[in-house]
C-alpha cells in the first residue's frame, strides 16, 4: 500500500502489511503428516503449516474483533497456493490470547511455550532467551536447548512498550508502522527517554514534544528507547543469558531491537531474512504450536498403536 | 494498644442511606450468585468429589445461616469481636465467652467503593474491606461489637483508623523483630491489655476456669486442621480449592462445629486415601501457593485458574494467613496457670508467625523454613507467589523466597493481581504457561 493510498483509508498509518508465503521448493504429497499452529494474538494472527514436521507455508493477518473469525483467516491465509484444505491438517494446536476461542484447534497451548519452541526452530538450540514483543503485552523467556520453558515473566497488563503502543504512535506522527524503526534511528544523538511508556500518557508528553519543535525522528527515537529499556528490564529481572532473539511483530523494528541489544549490551543472533527466504520471527508462536501439534500427533498415533 | 474510649472521629466521608439501600441489596445478590456459582464450579472441577464438603459448601455462604445463628447469639447478650488478622488470641475471646469472626474482605466490588477513600495504590484487601463497610455489606462486620486490629502493616494500621469511625477498635501492635527479651515482653503486655478490655466488654472475668477450655478448643481445632493438611501430602484426594474453602470457613463459623466437621471431612478423605480414589492424575503437577492472603468468595481467581485450567495443576500446599497458617500452631501449655497459660498464648501468636511484617538479622527466616518444609513435605514441584497490588511486605520479600527457592530447584512464579476481574485472561496465560513449565507433557 503506498501512503497515499493510506492517507486515504484516513488513520491507517498503523496498519502493517498482512501476507502469505509458501517456501519455495517444497511441496506435499498425500500421506505426509500436515499440522499447523494458529496464534490468535490481540493485533496479529498467525498460522503456520508443517510438513511431516518442516515448515511448509504461513500466513500472517490483522486480528478481527472476534477471536474464531481470525483464526480461520490466518489458517486460510497461511493454506492460500498450497492447494491444502483444513481437513488435510492432521492436529492443529491453537496459541496467542484467543487460543480458546479456535474451534477447530485439537488442543490450546499458551504463547509462551510456543515463542520458546518456535524460536528454537528458527535460531537453533543456542538460543537461551526469548523476547516476544506481541501486541499488547511483552515476554521475557529463558529455555534449554530443547526449546523448553525454563522460566518466564510477562509485563502488566497494559499496552505500554508493546505492538499496540507502536501502532499508537506511528498514527500521531502519521509514519507508516513499517518506517517508525528506521525513522527512530535518524537522530545524531539519543534524546532522553519519553518519561512514561503508558500509551496513553506517551501520547500527550509527545504531543507536547512536537509543539516544542522536536522533530518526528527525535520523538519515535525517544519513545522507542523508553519501550526498549522496559524490554531490557523485563529480561533482567528474568535473567539474561545472551543468546538473545527477539520475536513478535516488534522484531522488525529495527529501533527497537538496536536499543534492546544497546540496553542489555548483546547483540541479538541474526535476525532470519524474511523477506527473502528466511523464516519470518512474528510466525514464531504459531510454528511453535505446529511443532507441537506434530508431536502431539505422533504420540496419539503411537498411543492408539500400543 | 489502649483503651478506646474517646469519640470516635470518622474519616469516611458519609455514605447517604439512599446510596446503602441501594447498593447493599444489589452487591448481595451479585455476591450470592457468585458464591453458588463458584461452588457449582467446584462440584463440576471434581466430579468424584467428598461428600462432606456439602457442610463447607452450605456455610461459605457469607448471608447465609450463620448470620442468623450470630444475630440469634447477639440477641442473647453475646458480644462480637471482629478481627482481621490472624494474631487475634481467639482463646481469649472464647475464654469470655465472645465469638470471634474475620472481617476481611473478599469482595471486587466494593474495593471500587473503597477507591472514593483512599487511593488505588492501597492494597485491594483493605480498600475492599471499607467498601464494604460504607454499604454495610458484611454481616460480620456489622455485628462486631468491637475490631482487633493487628498493625502488622501500614494499610492495616491506617485501616483500624477508618473502622474506628464506626466502632471500637483495639490496637495490637506487634513487635517487628521476634526474639528479643523486650518484643516478648512487650508483645505479653499487648495481649493482657486484650484480656482486660475483653472482660470489660463481655462482663465475664477470663479465670483459668474457662481459659483452659477455650486452649483445648483451638488445640483440637488445630489438630483437626493439622490432619486435613497432612492428607495432602500424597495421593490427591482433595482439590485445593475445597482446602481452602474447609480453611476459609474456620474464619466464621463455630469453632466446636467446625473442629467436628472437619474431622468428618478427613474420615471421609482418610478413606480414600485407602481405596486409593484420587480426584486427578497421579502426573498432574503438584502448585503451592504463598503470598498475600485471598478471601473467600470474590478473591478466588488463582485457586481457579492453576486448579481449572489448561494443563489443570493441583494445589497441595498453600503458605497464606487465609488459608493454611489460621490455627496452624498449637499453643503448648506447660502448667495450667494463668501466667503460663498467657505466656504460652502469646508466643504461639508470635513466635510461630510467619508473616513477612517480621525481620531478623537473618531476615525472615522462619517464613523460608516453612516454605521449604512444605514444598518437602507436600512434594511440591512449582511455586505461585501471589501478590496484590498495594501489598508490600510480601512484594519485597519474593526476591529472597526466590533465592531460597532457586537453591532447591522448583521454580517459582510471581503473579500479582488486584480486586478486579479485567486481567483473568492475561492471568490465565501466566498460570498456564507456568503450569505448561512443570508438566511433562508437552516434551517432545
Amino acid at each position: 500500500m503506498t501512503q497515499q493510498q493510506q492517507q486515504q483509508e484516513g488513520n491507517a498509518f498503523w496498519r502493517w502489511q498482512e501476507y502469505s508465503r509458501v517456501l519455495p521448493g517444497k511441496s506435499w504429497v498425500s500421506g505426509d503428516v500436515i499440522t499447523a499452529g494458529v496464534d490468535v494474538g490481540s493485533v496479529g494472527s498467525k498460522a503456520a503449516v508443517l510438513v511431516n514436521g518442516e515448515i511448509y507455508s504461513w500466513g500472517i493477518t490483522r486480528t478481527g474483533s472476534n477471536s474464531p473469525d481470525s483464526a480461520v483467516k490466518a489458517l486460510n491465509c497461511a493454506l492460500k497456493d498450497t492447494g491444502l484444505k483444513q481437513s488435510d491438517l492432521k492436529y492443529i494446536v491453537g496459541t496467542g490470547y484467543g487460543r480458546v476461542n479456535i474451534s477447530f484447534a485439537h488442543k490450546a497451548l499458551t504463547e509462551i511455550a510456543c515463542h520458546a519452541k518456535g524460536a528454537n526452530y528458527i535460531w537453533g538450540p543456542q538460543v537461551r532467551t526469548v523476547l516476544d514483543v506481541g501486541g499488547q503485552d511483552i515476554k521475557a523467556i529463558k529455555c534449554d536447548d530443547t526449546g523448553r520453558v525454563v522460566s518466564f515473566l510477562m509485563n502488566d497488563k497494559c499496552a505500554a512498550g508493546t505492538g499496540r503502543g507502536m501502532e499508537v504512535f506511528a498514527d500521531l506522527l502519521k509514519v507508516p508502522i513499517e518506517e517508525t524503526g528506521e525513522m527512530s534511528l535518524r537522530v545524531t544523538e539519543e534524546p532522553p527517554s519519553v518519561s512514561c511508556t503508558c500509551v496513553a500518557f506517551a501520547k500527550t508528553e509527545a504531543v507536547g514534544l512536537l509543539r516544542r519543535g522536536w522533530s518526528k525522528e527525535k520523538v519515535l527515537a525517544a519513545y522507542t528507547k523508553a519501550m526498549a529499556v522496559r524490554m531490557g528490564n523485563l529480561i533482567k529481572r528474568v535473567g539474561l543469558e545472551p543468546e538473545l532473539v527477539i520475536t513478535g511483530g516488534q522484531s522488525k523494528n529495527i529501533g527497537v531491537v538496536s536499543r534492546v541489544e544497546a540496553a542489555l549490551g548483546v547483540k541479538c543472533l541474526p535476525m532470519p531474512n524474511w523477506r527473502e527466504g528466511g523464516l519470518d520471527p512474528m510466525i514464531a508462536g504459531a510454528l511453535g504450536a505446529a511443532i507441537f501439534a506434530k508431536a502431539l500427533y505422533d504420540k496419539n498415533q503411537n498411543t492408539q498403536q500400543q | 494498644m489502649k483503651n478506646n474510649e474517646i469519640e470516635p472521629k470518622k474519616i469516611m466521608p458519609e455514605t447517604t442511606q439512599k446510596e446503602i439501600n441501594d447498593l447493599k441489596p444489589t452487591l448481595q445478590a451479585a455476591s450470592e450468585q457468585i458464591i453458588a456459582q463458584t461452588i457449582a464450579r467446584l462440584k463440576k472441577a471434581t466430579p468424584n468429589r467428598p461428600k462432606e464438603l456439602e457442610y463447607f459448601d452450605d456455610m461459605a455462604n457469607l448471608f447465609g445461616t450463620r448470620i442468623k445463628e450470630l444475630e440469634q447469639a447477639k440477641a442473647e447478650g453475646k458480644k462480637i469481636v471482629g478481627y482481621n488478622c490472624i494474631f487475634a488470641p481467639l482463646e481469649l475471646i472464647l475464654a469470655s465467652g465472645a465469638i470471634p469472626v474475620r472481617i476481611n474482605s473478599g469482595w471486587y466490588d466494593t474495593a471500587k467503593l473503597g477507591d472514593r477513600v483512599v487511593p488505588v495504590e492501597v492494597c485491594s484487601i483493605i480498600r475492599s474491606t471499607i467498601g464494604a463497610k460504607m454499604i454495610e455489606l458484611s454481616s460480620f462486620l456489622e455485628l462486631s461489637d468491637v475490631l482487633i486490629t493487628v498493625l502488622t502493616c501500614d494499610g492495616m494500621t491506617k485501616l483500624s483508623e477508618v473502622l474506628g469511625g464506626y466502632k471500637e477498635v483495639w490496637r495490637l501492635s506487634n513487635p517487628r523483630v521476634k526474639d528479643s527479651g523486650q518484643a516478648l515482653k512487650f508483645w505479653n503486655d499487648e495481649i493482657k491489655q486484650i484480656k482486660i478490655n475483653l472482660e470489660k466488654l463481655t462482663g465475664n472475668k477470663i479465670t483459668v476456669k474457662n481459659l483452659k477450655p477455650a486452649i483445648l478448643k483451638t488445640q483440637r481445632a488445630t489438630k483437626a486442621f493439622r490432619r486435613l493438611q497432612d492428607l495432602r501430602k500424597d495421593g490427591v484426594v482433595i482439590s485445593g480449592q475445597d482446602a481452602m474453602l474447609v480453611t476459609q470457613t474456620f474464619m466464621w463459623d463455630d469453632i466446636d462445629r467446625w473442629t467436628e466437621k472437619t474431622n468428618i471431612l478427613c474420615d471421609e478423605l482418610e478413606r480414600r486415601v485407602q481405596e486409593k480414589e484420587w480426584i486427578c492424575p497421579a502426573d498432574t503437577p503438584r502448585v503451592m501457593v504463598t503470598g498475600t492472603p485471598m478471601f473467600w468468595p470474590d478473591n478466588w481467581k488463582l485457586p481457579s485458574l492453576v486448579e481449572e485450567g489448561n494443563p489443570r495443576g493441583i494445589l497441595v500446599a498453600d503458605e497464606l494467613c487465609s488459608s493454611e497458617r489460621i490455627i496452624y500452631d498449637p499453643v503448648g501449655v506447660d502448667e495450667w496457670t494463668m501466667n503460663d497459660m498467657l505466656t504460652a498464648i502469646s508466643e504461639r501468636y508470635l513466635m510461630a508467625c510467619t508473616c513477612p511484617c517480621f525481620t531478623s538479622q537473618d531476615g525472615n527466616e522462619d517464613r523460608i523454613n516453612w516454605l521449604l518444609t512444605k514444598i518437602k513435605d507436600h512434594k511440591v514441584q512449582g511455586v505461585i507467589y501471589y501478590v496484590t497490588r498495594g501489598c508490600m511486605l510480601y512484594a519485597m520479600e519474593y526476591t529472597t523466597v526466590k533465592r531460597a527457592l532457586d537453591k532447591i530447584n522448583i521454580p517459582v512464579y510471581y503473579l500479582d493481581t488486584d480486586y478486579t476481574r479485567e486481567d483473568a485472561g492475561q492471568l490465565k496465560t501466566r498460570v498456564e504457561a507456568f503450569l505448561e513449565m512443570l508438566t511433562a507433557q508437552i516434551d517432545i
